[in-house]
């Protein structure tokens, strides 16, 4: 048989042809990292989403500190903030705002305040002075503290609280008394009783390294001040200077501020490297149908209790984006939404030498599509991963060993097991049924049942074609692989006269109607149109429809299919996450190969939408959910009577499709197959079945084991268990047999195992 | 690539022997050859007939994981 080139040597040094422009522009589409409404509009950036989090869960010593980053004195500005937050807030499209305001009040009131330790801080060198008492001065003086400035304010007041009371006199008591304790508690030196006048202006310049001031001040001192907004910075007197009117105008000018004062310090123009300042507009998407709780808890004048809180914050729809991940168990196992993962795997195809990590994510997705359809962007992760895949390929660093197994079914399909015969009596025909080599493996007798019944009930001749799409080497990425399959199917179409191809699986039609000039139909179409043969029947019981993602977004086969389910008098259950939006249940792509784990998980994910047994119009989705115990049938299955019963396992599957040929070719066309007789008797103990169908070891190859044995008398012997082992290269691979004689001729298998590496006696 | 290199030694404590010549397999050495990479290792051999033992256990832990490790050169 044909083997699959396996590639020479690691040490190939190609460059790779996917362009950075296109995936940063399908990179780009991911609004996962965008942040939420109410963050991106406020000013001073409060990662609002992870302080409501803890907030709602009581946690309000980590909200505080969230909280904290952004107000050196959090009751001053919960107070007195226009929360242009609330304004942006999802919620408030669907009923009340988030009151976020208020929370942060209740956090700031009721949280425990972080212990300082300030004082134990490195200070930085350079000092600065603040000359003036309204809130700018109180918040930057906060700031600067927290950037370790030594700094020092220059204020009329006699006294910290009366400094206080000029500018927050607007709290009440209790939060009056917590904000002076925590401005007590700030490393800030004070210089009371000290208005500002041209002459002291003078000393502290010639004191401190950077000097601010409140605009009332500066422009006491020059009438002409005039500051520059996005610094808050006035250049010709080098002075950094801001308003105190408005709570917010305030906080988010003293930050300003402080960056600016930041930068001067290092002797830095303040312009530069200012990052992102101010509110954004933001892209991120919310799914506005998790909003339940719509009503806002009433604000009473004294602020929210500390329970009141806690349940307005649990409001919050923590807005993120994350419907892919919903969907698909392939993000979910990763962990890691598109934008990232699809970075990180462009990023694996550029690397030349050295580890490909992520080769296994690469193989893993299946190509399935749902991603594009849940994603409100149409984010195409498949496109990704099938171009990271054809790449890699491209450059010969894509490793065989995921797909050989694939490969090498396909290479059975359209070599021993392939069959092209127009119907007999026929030249040529006008169709030709293309089954699928998924249904030849695991539903011969239904294969054969539309077959006869195409034969009999459709004009102008109806052809055979046994054998594989090419989706395979598609989803492997093998583009060369996939263009000769596409010749080669080709070519035995015109043999047949170019029929019209009836596919029996959605993901033929799918791939084969790519081929120039070949018309498709799905054989439930047809169906339609003949009628129901005679015995067809529905379960009796409901049942679970699913989609294959060969069928995504193919809605006249959706559509057909349950046409033919109504009239085969099925009862449909519904289930989520159907039609365009159905996941793949783990074939898809080459993902059950390259990583059965996770292919498991999305097998899992399907059948969780019910426990009603499954009816599929794909092979592949029928045998994987059965293979789970679930049950499932192929609505062909049901059109036909038949009942392709328990799972086959992989040696099964080819002899099925073998067996089917075989059978066809002698019963319709009066062929005979020499049959391969072996020439010796051989069982497996039922663990080696198991152990075999894990570990992708085909009957084939323990027969090539056991014959070379037969020929040279080679195995070892070992002693402890009494097994003899005895192995043979195949292909890539070398396999290994542990079997006991029965007798001259007879065998009995209990181990196999493979490993690609080769192995040589080594000398000197 | 850094692959230690007798990455596996074995003591075949008279266990295993070669069915062909009738003798114990003694530790030998042989070498992995694998795209384009190759290890020298300690494995039992016959030494008669030079047959090369890759055990079950081998095969699927050390040799496995090498494997994985190359295929993602
Ligand atoms: S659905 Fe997924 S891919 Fe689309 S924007 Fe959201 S996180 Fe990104
Ligand atoms: S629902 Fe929550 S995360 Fe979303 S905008 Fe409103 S407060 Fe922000
Ligand atoms: S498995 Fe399907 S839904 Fe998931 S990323 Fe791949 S194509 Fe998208
Ligand atoms: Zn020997």
């Amino acid at each position: 048989m044909a083997q699959i080139r396996e590639r020479g040597s690691t040490h190939v040094y190609k460059v790779n042809k996917i362009s950075r422009e296109e995936i940063e522009g399908m990179v780009s589409l991911c609004v996962y990292e965008q942040p939420p409404f109410c963050n991106a509009a406020c000013p001073l950036k409060l990662d609002t989403r992870a302080f409501l989090e803890a907030a709602a869960a009581g946690n309000f010593k980590k909200a505080l500190q969230l909280y904290e980053k952004i107000a050196p004195f959090p009751l001053v500005l919960a107070r007195g903030c226009e929360a242009p937050c609330e304004g942006k807030c999802r919620l408030g499209e669907v009923g009340d705002a988030v009151a976020i305001r208020a929370v942060e009040e209740a956090v700031a009131r009721y949280g425990e305040a972080s212990r300082g330790g300030s004082i134990f801080r490195t200070k930085k060198k350079k000092t600065v002075a603040v000359l003036g008492s309204d809130l700018f001065c109180l918040f930057l003086a906060g700031e600067l503290e927290k950037k370790a400035y030594p700094v020092t304010v220059f204020c009329p007041e006699p006294d910290a609280e009366s400094f206080l009371r000029s500018m927050a006199g607007f709290l009440d008591d209790g939060a009056f008394r917590l904000e002076l304790r925590r401005l007590k508690s700030k490393d800030i030196q004070f210089e009371y009783n000290s208005p500002v006048t041209r002459e002291s202006y003078e000393r502290i310049r010639g004191g401190f390294d950077v000097v601010c001031a409140s605009e009332p001040v500066a422009k006491s001192l020059f009438p002409a001040a005039d500051c520059l907004p996005e610094l808050m910075y006035w250049e010709a007197e080098n002075l950094v200077m801001g308003r105190g009117e408005g709570v917010m105008d305030a906080a988010f000018g003293a930050k300003k501020a402080a960056l600016t004062v930041d930068r001067l310090a290092q002797g830095l123009d303040p312009r530069n490297t200012r990052g992102q300042e101010g509110p954004v507009e933001t892209r991120l998407y919310t799914d506005l149908s998790a909003a339940v709780r719509l009503q806002r808890e009433p604000v009473p004048p004294e602020g929210y209790t500390k329970e009141q809180a806690v349940g307005e914050a649990g409001r919050c729809l923590r807005c993120r984006c994350e419907e892919c991940l919903k969907s698909c168990a392939y993000l979910r196992h990763y962990k890691k939404h598109p934008g990232l993962l699809a970075r990180e795997i462009y990023n694996n195809t550029q690397i030349i030498m050295g580890d490909h990590q992520l080769n296994k994510p690469m193989n893993s997705c299946s190509l399935c599509g749902q991603c594009t359809v849940v994603c409100p962007n149409g984010f195409d992760m498949a496109r990704v991963c099938h171009l990271a895949r054809q790449n890699m390929v491209s450059t010969d660093k894509m490793p065989l060993a995921p797909h050989e197994f694939a490969l090498m079914d396909m290479l059975f399909s359209n070599g021993d097991a392939f069959l092209c015969r127009p119907q007999p009596g026929f030249e040529t025909c006008r169709y030709v049924f293309f089954p699928g080599c998924q249904a030849s493996a695991i539903a011969p007798e239904t294969v054969k049942a539309a077959y006869l019944d195409l034969c009999r009930r459709l004009e102008g001749g109806v052809g055979l074609m046994l054998g594989c799409c090419g989706a395979i080497c598609d989803w492997a990425g093998r583009t060369e692989l996939e263009e000769q399959t596409r010749e080669f199917l080709d070519r035995e179409l015109s043999r047949l006269g170019n029929p019209i191809v009836i596919a029996g699986c959605p993901t033929c039609k799918k791939e084969l109607s790519r081929h120039e000039g070949l018309r498709t139909v799905g054989i439930w179409e047809l169906l339609l149109q003949l009628g129901l043969p005679e015995g067809g029947r529905g379960l009796d019981r409901p049942a679970a429809l699913h989609d294959s993602c060969g069928a995504r977004g193919d809605p006249e086969t959706q559509k057909a299919i349950r046409t033919l389910a109504a009239r085969l008098g099925c009862e449909l259950v519904e289930t989520p996450d159907s039609g365009d939006r159905s996941p793949c249940c783990g074939y898809g792509g080459l993902a059950a190969y390259a990583n059965p784990e996770v292919a498991g998980e999305m097998t899992a994910s399907c059948l969780e939408r019910s426990d009603a047994p499954y009816i599929s119009y794909c092979m592949a989705c029928r045998d994987r959910f059965a293979r789970q115990g679930h049950e499932s049938r192929h609505i062909l299955e049901l059109v036909y009577g038949t009942d392709a019963g328990a799972p086959p396992d992989i040696s099964e599957k080819r002899r099925n499709r073998l067996n089917l040929k075989n059978e066809l070719l002698w019963e319709l066309w009066q062929e005979e197959t020499a049959e391969m007789k072996l020439e010796f008797e051989l069982k497996y103990t039922e663990e080696a079945r198991q152990m075999m169908d894990e570990r992708m070891i085909l009957t084939d190859d323990v027969i090539a084991v056991l014959e070379d044995f037969r020929r040279t008398g080679e195995a070892i012997l070992d002693g402890e268990d009494g097994l003899l082992v005895a192995r043979c290269r195949v292909g890539n691979a070398t396999f290994w047999v542990k079997f006991t004689r029965d007798g001259e001729d007879a065998y009995t298998v209990h181990r196999a195992y493979s490993h690609r590496m080769q192995v040589v006696k080594r000398e000197g | 690539m850094a692959v230690e290199k007798n990455y596996y030694t074995i003591d075949p404590q008279g266990k295993l022997s070669c069915l062909k010549c009738g003798v114990p397999l003694v530790k030998g050495k042989a070498k992995f050859m694998y795209l384009d990479n190759g290890f020298p290792v300690e494995l039992p051999v016959c030494p008669v007939c030079g047959f090369v033992y890759v055990p079950e256990e081998l095969a699927l832990g050390k040799v496995a994981s090498v494997e994985r490790a190359l295929e993602d050169k």
